[in-house]
């Protein structure tokens, strides 16, 4: 029963180099991102402290609800999340729209100062802030010198402030980041849609919110998702600015993964736990944002 | 055609030569890793323990990898979880504190040392507890850190006081004194890191007392002395005595620019005073006070030290326990080499040595070293448990609650629970 081998049809030829072309970056990514990823999902089933590790089907996912650390950190992160990103992403519209100004001098100047701190590593820009805000730091010694402060003021030592610090740093750090997705996106806008409605009049501000605005939607809605995973995943301000304190007042969620993984008891069952509930949090929202975001059919 | 030539003459040239490289390597095999973290201090001590076993064994070489404490806590925890122990170094210092924890929850990466032939009975005895683990002995002793009260002794004079005034006090005697100094120069004795519970610790310490029972369960709701400690400390804060600072940089910052007149510590914290060269003279040490109205206080404590660990990954165990055993675990020599770097030895021979009797000139001449061997043999034991970082992360929340205005019983409360919940695994 043995068939004439067929040749392959041009169109099987095309496929068959489309899926070669695909294979190795398909098997990298797979073996480097979701076998791992499948293995932890395992892991979060077990518990047990470092080796000692046994079933215990969703104890974890339980065990969580009583976790007063937990409920803290997450807290705190939705805390930055509402409050930094919207505040950030309007600040970084603001700058685009304003840097995209044809007849600006020192264009180039002012994209690169804006967008440097974000060019700077993580942890040395937190201990930048850290000694900013220092009992003795330049924040206190200014504010005393312009007397506005009698005495210095522990900014890092008081739950809000330090939350406040926290916020000011990330907007600090990202704002520019994400201004350089909208001003690529704005290039895409041509000047001329500008042109024709100041000719029908329309002020600054109109054309911000009629023209700007709508046409940079998937660019916005891009830097949203981008803004709220990122929050939600906030690890470095935390340990390095604040170690989490005062009294966990600032700990954020991966903040306290690490520290149940490598400072604490290992007990990495329980830990893995936590980051998938991070990952379905991350999830639920880039969801919510898409239905809002995105009105195409 | 001739170029082919001399390139396979080379490359065979190459394999030749690479394989008697591997040859002879496989004939001197003594040698030994080690991981550990600070170059002036237990890094130095292990160049020179290397120094001392060269003397009978020549062949011997040591390769010490600077690794800090928290990196070497990572790639245990990475390499015993995965299961994969070939990244291990040969030995590697562990703090006292996380001995517990690691052996329990990696019983297969490190080597029983009880039979190795190293005389555990010659170290402190509160010491070496901390690496046994079900009466095995896991780890070889290094440093201690007795704590002492360090004062500024001109700071004192302007207020009428010597160093004799702070020696065996209580903190009620020693906040009495502080607010004195406070009014005649306005400035407090002591610093802080705000969120770390080290004061309170060393505080419990000094009256034999932990955060745990014998059984290894929270004893913190109850716990007498933990209320008394909490008072203390809010004490301390409230009457403006000690000062409370961020991290870790601004708290050796008090004391080397002299915004606080004293500070109490392990003994370790003495090398950091003495990078204030201009300060040299001007300090003096004592013994730290003790709790008021408890039974068993004392006026000595132990704030950090660690000890050597042979993993399991070590290939030569034999000459890594005969190189701890008679260096670390046998040579005075050794530790009297060691004694300038600041590391105080917890091997009880080593402490009658003529070294330790010499005088500090930083410390205005006192014989410094025989002190702290004196403090270290007075310090009681304590019980860190295997989730001692945990309490300690509870009781540092407790404490920063209560000087915030927390209520002290209702903060301990939560504490206990917040250790609880971690233990129940």
């Amino acid at each position: 029963m043995s068939q004439p081998r067929k040749k392959m049809s041009l169109s099987k030829k095309h496929s068959l180099s489309g899926w070669v072309f695909l294979a190795p970056a398909t098997i990298l990514i797979a073996v480097m991102s979701f076998l791992p990823m499948v293995r932890a999902l395992l892991l979060s089933f077990k518990t047990g402290i470092g080796a000692n590790m046994k079933w215990a089907g969703i104890y974890n996912y339980t065990r969580m609800f009583q976790d007063k650390i937990f409920k803290t950190a997450l807290v705190n992160n939705f805390l930055y999340l509402i409050i930094q990103v919207p505040v950030m992403l309007v600040l970084a519209l603001i700058l685009a729209s304003m840097l995209n100004n044809k007849d600006l001098r020192l264009k180039g100047l002012f994209r690169t100062a804006i967008f440097l701190p974000c060019a700077t590593s993580l942890v040395s820009y937190a201990i930048i802030f850290r000694s900013l805000f220092a009992v003795d730091g330049f924040v206190n010694n200014a504010l005393i010198h312009l007397g506005i402060l009698k005495s210095a003021y522990n900014f890092l030592g008081h739950p809000t402030s330090a939350r406040i610090i926290i916020i000011i740093a990330l907007i600090w750090r990202w704002t520019g980041y994400n201004m350089v997705f909208y001003l690529a996106g704005l290039q895409n806008i041509d000047y001329s849609v500008y042109e024709a409605a100041r000719i029908d009049g329309a002020s600054p501000m109109q054309s911000f919110f009629r023209i700007t605005i709508p046409l940079l939607k998937p660019t916005i809605l891009l830097t949203t998702i981008m803004s709220t995973n990122g929050t939600l995943q906030l690890f470095d301000e935390s340990v390095n600015l604040t170690s989490g304190g005062p009294a966990n007042a600032t700990i954020t969620m991966s903040h306290y993964i690490y520290n149940m993984s490598f400072q604490n008891v290992p007990n990495f069952g329980y830990a893995a736990a936590l980051s998938y509930v991070i990952l379905i949090l991350v999830a639920i929202l880039a969801f919510f944002q898409m239905k809002v975001g995105d009105k195409r059919e | 055609m001739k170029f082919r030539k001399v390139l396979s003459g080379i490359l065979a040239a190459t394999m030749v030569l690479g394989m008697t490289c591997m040859s002879t390597s496989a004939e001197e095999e003594e040698k030994l890793t080690v991981w550990c973290w600070d170059p002036a201090f237990n890094m130095n001590a292990m160049y020179e323990a290397e120094k001392v076993y060269q003397q009978d064994h020549p062949n011997f070489k040591l390769d010490v990898v600077e690794t800090p404490w928290e990196d070497v806590q990572t790639l245990l925890t990475t390499a015993a979880s995965s299961g994969d122990l070939s990244t291990l170094p040969d030995i590697l210092l562990m703090q006292d504190n996380a001995f517990q924890k690691n052996v329990i929850s990696y019983p297969d990466a490190f080597t029983d040392l009880t039979d190795s032939g190293i005389d555990f009975s010659q170290f402190a005895e509160a010491k070496t507890a901390y690496s046994v683990v079900d009466g095995k002995n896991y780890g070889v002793p290094f440093d201690n850190g007795t704590v002492v009260g360090a004062y500024r002794t001109d700071v004192l004079e302007q207020a009428g006081l010597t160093i004799d005034d702070f020696t065996d006090i209580t903190w009620s005697e020693y906040i009495e004194l502080g607010k004195k100094v406070l009014d005649a120069t306005g400035t407090p004795l002591l610093s802080m890191q705000a969120g770390e519970s080290d004061l309170i610790m060393m505080m419990l310490q000094s009256a034999g007392a932990s955060l745990f029972d014998e059984e290894g369960n929270p004893a913190m709701v109850g716990n007498d002395v933990l209320t008394s400690v909490m008072g203390t400390y809010q004490e301390l804060v409230t009457s403006g005595v000690m000062i409370e600072v961020n991290n870790w940089d601004e708290y050796i910052q008090t004391m080397n620019a002299g915004t606080v007149a004293g500070t109490i510590n392990g003994c370790w914290i003495m090398a950091s005073i003495q990078t204030a060269e201009d300060q040299s003279g001007k300090w003096a040490l004592t013994n730290m006070p003790s709790l008021d109205g408890i039974d068993g206080a004392t006026n000595y404590s132990n704030n950090g030290g660690s000890s050597w660990a042979v993993t399991s990954n070590c290939q030569n165990v034999e000459l890594a326990t005969d190189f701890l055993g008679s260096t670390f675990g046998g040579s005075v020599e050794l530790y009297e080499n060691i004694l300038p770097s600041g590391a105080l030895a917890t091997y009880l021979p080593a402490g009658e040595s003529d070294a330790y009797a010499e005088p500090s000139e930083f410390f205005g001449g006192d014989a410094v070293s025989a002190k702290l061997t004196e403090f270290a043999g007075q310090t009681p034991s304590n019980n860190t448990g295997v989730y001692y970082y945990e309490a300690r992360d509870a009781v540092a929340t407790a404490i920063a609650n209560v000087i915030a205005g927390g209520d002290i019983e209702s903060e301990i409360q939560t504490a206990e629970d917040t250790v609880k919940f971690a233990m129940g695994i």
